[in-house]
């Protein structure tokens, strides 16, 4: 059978790949979208274990995963095998660069937290004078994503937020605990704003593009799925400078094939996208491709707090319970503190504080945890990392993964920006659990390495100026007219705020550009 | 049986009637069956391999501390011994050195191995796990030994079968868990 020639040539089928697949197939374009994983059967990929029943009883093999702190020994099979796709970095400046190779990519296990970025973002150059503008405004991407929204059905409070734009939501109407309650009222003396959290219900299980985006864009049969293709490089016709389709490697035979299309759309997540530009030697004639990476910077429980009142189970069961997000609100009105930008954080309260925070063992410490059962309140800090060209990826070409692909090499680190932000944000959640008449069990500015928050951001940016961007503002490459690129890698910057809602706007607006171009004939 | 159940004179019958033997679902001869298996701690005993009887003794003496009577009830000693001998190198080399400096530093205060010592003089060797803890890894073999060790130690009992049959009442429960995702071919 003679391969088909398809319109466009979806690469990853995740959040962005997803979006573009159901966006341009409903519009009649044929679309082939290779993914480099496997699909997931959830009735025979996953069973129900007890913790003795695993075979490292829970701790996890010790020989594999050092880079992927979210990976427990009941999720270690859904993460990319680092051994088999290896990366590589300075011993002195670690990346933790966490990956999802199956149909759905990373939005079979995101944890769902969907925001908007503002103008404060879009136009951050404008704002406070550091790096660039992005070449479109949030009034640009607005009407997508109040298309997105409905579709993975986020939930949230309205609250007129200048600098965390409101969305259609299903409203949040559910009563904040009296624990939340006094710290929103603690808040507000500072200025500081409350909301509620703002995620995504989906549907059923799963809010992924493998239930939300791909069925629909089956359901018109415009859509064709390969997955276990795993795409070496894009390949040009030299004659037109235009991209031709794709070669690729079937994932367990190693078998090489190239699949040919009009167009190409890469969405295969920021690096990864990035890397096959990288390999396929194209889209860098300004030379910033690989460059400007950033994400958000992570510091999970950066202060634990314990509520005196609910230690020994004095306080009532309701007591605690629940959680909230307080968006960024450092320099918004002027510079305030000795950093650009700002956090944000969301908070917690109910759990018990883990044994680590308690300087005991023994007995001691057991009877210290019971003691302490349900008492705890813990903020993690999401702080904005600066765009800077310094921070990038480049090809390591001599070390290849387990298909021959030369593999990217890391130079990244977080800079005095980021850890004055740091330590901001702990000062402020430690004393606004003191303003509560809480108690600080720890508190720690330190950051994991930068990746930990898997929102890797930039390398392939959109720009107004083909010297400093490789994208324009339509996720059109510059220098080969029919490849776009829709993914986390097209951000100027990323602001405190989880960027999936961004990606899924992203694609979705460069897919209905892409294919109003096609039927003007245009590409 | 819910609609026969909800009758009252149905239920006060169904009370006195002796304990019925647990539910056994229909079985169809043709039908693959499903057995019950259990896990290799109900089958053996684990074969120590990694840490030299020294450092063996000292982490016995360790788990015993850390949890008493628990972990040693679950075998924690030995799986370490097991989980060690298969970690990379730089974890290997946080418990080796961490138990050689407990070993080390008993010998020089008290004149006996770890194993060996009151409850007393090892609460004062393992000083540092009163330190505050950070992000920052202790600068100490004992401190880098300890942190690794609580939180090990701890998580390796409490999901151990013999803690699971303990609070089962003796017998080793069947049931739901957690998902836990195979590799995926």
């Amino acid at each position: 059978m003679a391969a088909t020639n398809y319109d466009v040539l979806i690469i990853g089928s995740g959040a962005s790949g997803g979006m573009a697949a159901y966006t341009l197939t409903k519009k009649g374009i044929k679309c082939l979208m290779l993914d480099a994983g496997p699909p997931v059967d959830f009735d025979r990929n996953r069973v129900q274990k007890q913790s003795f029943e695993l075979p490292f009883r829970g701790l996890g093999d010790p020989s594999r995963l050092p880079h992927v702190f979210q990976a427990n020994e009941y999720n270690a099979n859904q993460w990319v095998d680092e051994k088999e796709v290896p990366y590589t970095h300075d011993p002195s400046e670690p990346y933790n660069w966490v990956r999802v190779r199956l149909i759905g990519g990373k939005t079979l296990f995101w944890a769902r937290m969907s925001f908007r970025l503002s103008d404060y973002e879009f136009k951050g150059k404008d704002h406070d004078g550091f790096g660039d503008n992005w070449p479109i405004s949030y009034a640009d991407l607005a009407p997508y994503y109040d298309q997105v929204e409905p579709i993975f059905r986020v939930r949230g409070r309205k609250e007129g937020f200048k600098q965390l734009p409101d969305g259609v939501f299903i409203e949040d109407i559910t009563a904040d605990s009296p624990a939340t309650q006094r710290f929103t009222a603690q808040a507000k003396k500072r200025d500081i704003p409350v909301t509620k959290m703002r995620s995504s219900t989906g549907r059923g299980q799963l809010a992924s593009s493998f239930n939300l985006l791909l069925p629909d864009a089956m359901a018109t049969g415009n859509l064709t799925i390969v997955p276990n293709a795993v795409v070496r490089e894009i390949t040009v016709d030299k004659n037109t400078g235009l991209a031709n389709g794709v070669n690729f490697l079937d994932r367990q035979s190693h078998r090489e094939m190239h699949a040919k299309a009009r167009v190409v759309v890469v969405g295969a997540s920021c690096l990864e996208s990035t890397r096959l530009l990288l390999n396929s030697g194209i889209a860098n004639s300004s030379g910033v491709l690989g460059h400007y990476l950033h994400d958000q910077f992570y510091i999970t429980n950066c202060v634990q707090g314990v509520i005196p009142e609910v230690r020994d189970k004095k306080a009532p069961a309701n007591f605690t319970g629940g959680g909230g997000y307080i968006p960024r609100f450092r320099n918004l009105q002027r510079k305030e503190k000795d950093f650009l930008r700002g956090y944000a954080f969301d908070f917690s309260s109910g759990g018990t504080p883990d044994p680590k925070y308690f300087p005991l063992y023994g007995n001691a410490l057991e009877e210290a945890l019971a003691k302490h059962l349900g008492t705890g309140f813990t903020g993690t800090c999401m702080g904005e990392v600066l765009p800077r060209f310094e921070n990038h990826v480049r090809i390591n070409k001599d070390v290849k993964d387990a298909w021959g692909i030369p593999v990217l090499h890391f130079q990244v680190r977080y800079g005095s920006n980021e850890f004055n932000m740091a330590k901001d944000a702990i000062n402020t959640m430690s004393e606004l659990i003191h303003d509560c008449g809480w108690e600080v069990l720890a508190r720690h500015d330190q950051m994991l390495p930068p990746g930990y928050s898997i929102h890797e951001l930039g390398t392939c940016r959109m720009g107004e100026n083909p010297k400093t961007s490789v994208l324009n503002k339509w996720n059109q490459s510059w220098d080969v007219k029919n490849l776009f690129v829709v993914d986390g890698s097209s951000f100027v910057t990323g602001g405190s705020q989880n960027p999936t809602m961004t990606i899924l706007s992203l694609s979705m607006r460069a897919s209905e550009y892409l294919a109003e171009q096609m039927r003007k004939g245009d590409l | 049986m819910q609609a026969l159940a909800a009758a009252p004179a149905a239920s006060a019958l169904l009370a006195q009637q002796p304990a019925a033997a647990p539910a056994q679902p229909a079985t169809n001869p043709d039908d693959l069956p499903k057995l019950d298996f259990s896990v290799a701690d109900e089958g053996g005993d684990p074969i120590q391999s990694f840490f030299n009887p020294r450092q063996a003794a000292a982490l016995r003496r360790l788990c015993e501390l850390m949890l008493p009577i628990a972990a040693l009830n679950a075998k924690v000693p030995e799986f370490m011994d097991f989980m060690i001998g298969r970690a990379p190198t730089d974890r290997q080399q946080i418990w080796l050195s961490g138990l050689d400096a407990l070993n080390y530093q008993s010998e020089t205060r008290f004149q006996k191995s770890f194993a060996d010592i009151s409850d007393a003089q090892a609460d004062a060797l393992l000083a540092p796990i009163r330190e505050p803890w950070t992000y920052d890894v202790p600068g100490d073999p004992v401190g880098r030994l300890l942190r690794a060790a609580k939180a090990d130690i701890r998580l390796a009992t409490f999901n151990s079968l013999e803690l699971h049959i303990s609070a089962a009442g003796g017998k080793r429960p069947r049931g739901q868990g957690q998902l836990y995702w195979l590799p995926i071919e």
